[in-house]
């Protein structure tokens, strides 16, 4: 399998950046900015209708081949792209698993009619998909999974239970990692399906997280017929499908991430600043940390675009990507607990304009802990950059 | 092969050799005719000056190669003294680039025009010329001798020690402000070059030991906090890296912003670096033999040079202002 699908290189689109943020500027909903004090979260039919708005405007999908919906543009289009979303205060994908994981592994291993089926309506935002990977007993051990599937006349029959499934009470479809033998096949025997959410014996069941959102949920397989024609790949090609998948998530996924981080960090700046009550917050006793934050920043644009340029020339992913996803993670989680601790000195008399600060920072310190635990905790990429990078196994 | 077909991945091996060459050499001056004969001072300086008129990213494997064999010599400033002076003063970048003028910078304080002492001069003592910065913005290029004599300084550098210059006149080529500024921003990746070759040597070092040292029946890096302290090192190493591709890349839209934060970044990642092996070492990293501390002391001196702790104030300051150079970049492109 080679990354082509993601690397795509169809033309560079001068101006794409200047497009793309004329068009954000105009069209984001005052209810959607993140930077604004808003008295509910918004729906997911309102995300939807943003999302594919954002669809038609070319903001999304640039490097999908046209005949599925997208734009057949280089990925430096999407990096231009990247930047601007993230440089504007918009909520997180509600499909960015069906955008940047399900997508390409089926421009990867799909058929011409699963691609035809399935690719337009991600974008379009008529599916919105779940990843089911983890179990109960396989987390970072993924090759530990126990989920079954067993062919038979009808079709494929799933047993098992997935769980920390993000968005699944949400989705209408599932990209499902089982088994077709047993538990000590270990990574052979992987097999990828795209499973209908709605089909019978499926239960889903929110989570309630630390952030008080139900987002995550378990997903439980009773007897689940999957036809044929939602097989990805070939039976044995789960486990490399996987890994792919996983690369992926690490290394190229919300490309907008360091935008977004400094849009955080100048939306805390700017509110903190402009009160006279926070104005020594940002401009004296925290002044030296905050530029540190930026530096990181900077850091991290230096690791995604030094990566679309080594996409762009032809490279592979592979381990690498654990480098940025540990960079970012951290990062984040630097910039977030610097950021809860100065909206904790914010007066108890507060401006609109701090609230809404305070209660973003709060919201994100709070998220950020997950993000040094999915796509691979922390500890399993410091293991594969040892492992796979540095190769301090050999005598070992 | 024409210079239109080099990349700066070509100068990795010759500049690798010519440092082993170096180390081996008696004396600055000597260790400067090495790296002429193979044309890495001028590398930089236009072909008027004897230079190969290069882009700053192939001065990045040379200096990396520096840092990681611990070159004495100011090859950093020799090639930002031949690029700067060309067009001002051919003949003095000429022997900048040609090695037959050896030259360093005084990279701490200002000459106010009577009398005074500049410093963290990278071997002035075995330099023939000095450039010196002025409170007005400029910068000259003046001779050892009357009116300009060096001082040993207190410094932490074992392979490029500082010295003070005690000045009561200044007279020689001048450099105006903006070839100043140019030259100490340009300083900044350069900088951060040195320490990436110093950085990748420390964490070679430290998992080639990792492999061998064997405690407990079983080879360090068999041992997960070891396997995870040096993939940490490898992150360091690689954010220093892509950050220096990132600045010099023509895509980057804050070249300068970059540039800043790829030094201040190396400055501390850097540092990580060095600290970490010498700790994967045990005892034996704590020894003067063990290299390990040369690469730290010139990290942090290079820190110092470059005032990376100002730097993190500039940083501040166009945040408060609310500058975003990025936005404003697209703003003109678009
Ligand atoms: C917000 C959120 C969303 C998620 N969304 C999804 C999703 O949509 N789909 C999906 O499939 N999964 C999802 N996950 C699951 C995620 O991928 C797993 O939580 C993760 O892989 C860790 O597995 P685990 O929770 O079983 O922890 P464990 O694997 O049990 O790990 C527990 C701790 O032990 C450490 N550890 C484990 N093995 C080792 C080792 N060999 N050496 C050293 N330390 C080790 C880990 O680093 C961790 O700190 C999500 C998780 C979160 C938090």
């Amino acid at each position: 399998m080679t990354q082509t699908a993601l690397a795509e290189t169809g033309p560079e689109t001068p101006n794409v950046a200047a497009h793309a943020r004329a068009w954000l500027d105009a069209n984001l909903p005052g209810t959607l900015r993140e930077d604004r004090l808003q008295d509910r979260a918004p729906t997911v039919p309102e995300l939807c209708e943003w999302e594919a708005k954002l669809h038609r405007a070319g903001l999304v999908g640039a490097t999908w081949p046209e005949r599925y919906g997208g734009g057949g543009r280089s990925l430096r289009d999407h990096l231009d792209i990247s930047r601007e979303i993230g440089r504007t205060p918009m909520p997180e994908s509600v499909n960015s698993i069906g955008k940047e994981l399900a997508g390409p592994i089926i421009m990867a291993v799909g058929t011409d009619a699963q691609k035809d089926a399935y690719l337009p309506a991600i974008l379009e935002m008529r599916d919105i998909w779940c990843q089911g990977f983890s179990e109960p007993n396989a987390g970072s051990d993924l090759a530990g999974l126990r989920t079954r599937a067993v062919q038979t006349s009808e079709g494929w029959v799933i047993n098992g239970q997935k769980i920390w499934t993000s968005g699944a009470s949400k989705s209408s479809r599932c990209l499902l990692l089982c088994r077709t033998g047993s538990v000590e096949d270990r990574h052979r025997g992987l097999v990828l399906f795209a499973v209908k959410t709605d089909t019978p014996g499926v239960d889903i069941r929110e989570i309630r997280s630390i952030d008080g959102a139900r987002h995550f949920c378990e997903v439980f397989f009773n007897n689940v017929v999957v036809p044929e024609a939602d097989l990805l790949g070939s039976p044995d090609e789960g486990w490399a499908a996987a890994t792919r998948v996983l690369s992926i998530e690490r290394a190229t996924n919300r490309m907008h991430r360091a935008w977004r981080f400094e849009n955080q960090l100048r939306h805390l700046v700017r509110a903190c600043a402009a009160d006279p009550a926070t104005r020594r917050l940002v401009e004296t006793d925290y002044r030296r940390q905050i530029a540190a934050v930026s530096v990181d920043i900077d850091l991290l644009k230096g690791h995604v675009e030094t990566l679309v340029g080594s996409l762009i020339d032809g490279n592979e992913i592979g381990p690498r990507g654990s480098l940025p996803k540990l960079f970012w993670s951290e990062a984040h989680q630097n910039f977030a607990a610097l950021a809860l601790e100065i909206v904790s000195q914010f007066p108890v008399t507060m401006s609109d304009d701090l609230k809404a600060v305070k209660q973003r920072m709060e919201d994100i310190y709070l998220k950020a802990r997950a993000e040094t635990i999915y796509a691979g905790t922390t500890e399993i990429q410091l293991g594969i950059i040892a492992k796979r990078i540095l190769r301090l196994n050999r005598g070992a | 092969m024409t210079d239109h077909d080099l990349t700066p991945d070509d100068f990795t091996d010759t500049a690798r050799a010519v440092m082993n060459a170096c180390a081996g050499a008696g004396g600055t001056a000597a260790r400067m005719s090495l790296l002429a004969e193979a044309g890495l001072p001028g590398i930089l300086a236009p072909e008027a000056a004897g230079g190969m008129d290069l882009p700053l990213g192939f001065a990045v494997p040379v200096l990396a190669a520096a840092g990681r064999g611990f070159l004495a010599a100011p090859l950093l400033e020799t090639m930002l003294l031949a690029r700067a002076f060309a067009g001002v003063d051919d003949a003095v970048a000429a022997d900048l680039a040609a090695g037959t003028t050896c030259a360093t910078i005084a990279w701490s304080g200002a000459f106010d025009g009577t009398t005074g002492l500049v410093g963290a001069a990278p071997l002035a003592a075995e330099s023939d010329r000095v450039l010196v910065f002025r409170t007005d913005g400029t910068a000259v290029l003046v001779s050892k001798g009357e009116g300009v004599e060096v001082e040993a300084a207190a410094t932490l550098e074992v392979d490029r020690p500082e010295d003070n210059i005690r000045l009561s006149k200044a007279a020689g080529p001048e450099l105006p402000a903006e070839r100043v500024a140019q030259l100490k921003a340009e300083a900044q990746v350069l900088r951060a070059a040195l320490i990436l070759g110093a950085a990748e040597d420390c964490l070679d070092r430290a998992s080639a030991y990792a492999q061998e040292r064997v405690q407990f029946g079983k080879p360090l890096s068999a041992y997960q906090a070891i396997q995870h302290s040096l993939a940490r090192d490898c992150l360091a190493v690689e954010t220093i890296r892509n950050s220096i591709a990132r600045s010099l890349s023509p895509h980057c839209a804050t070249p300068a912003a970059a540039a800043r934060a790829t030094f201040v970044g190396a400055a501390r990642l850097g540092s990580r670096v060095a600290e970490s092996a010498i700790q994967v070492h045990g005892g034996m990293g704590f020894t003067w033999d063990v290299p390990l501390h040369r690469h730290l002391r010139m990290v942090k001196t290079l820190a110092a040079q470059g005032g990376a702790a100002d730097l993190l104030e500039a940083v501040a300051a166009e945040l408060m202002a609310g500058e975003d150079s990025e936005a404003e970049e697209m703003k003109r492109a678009g």
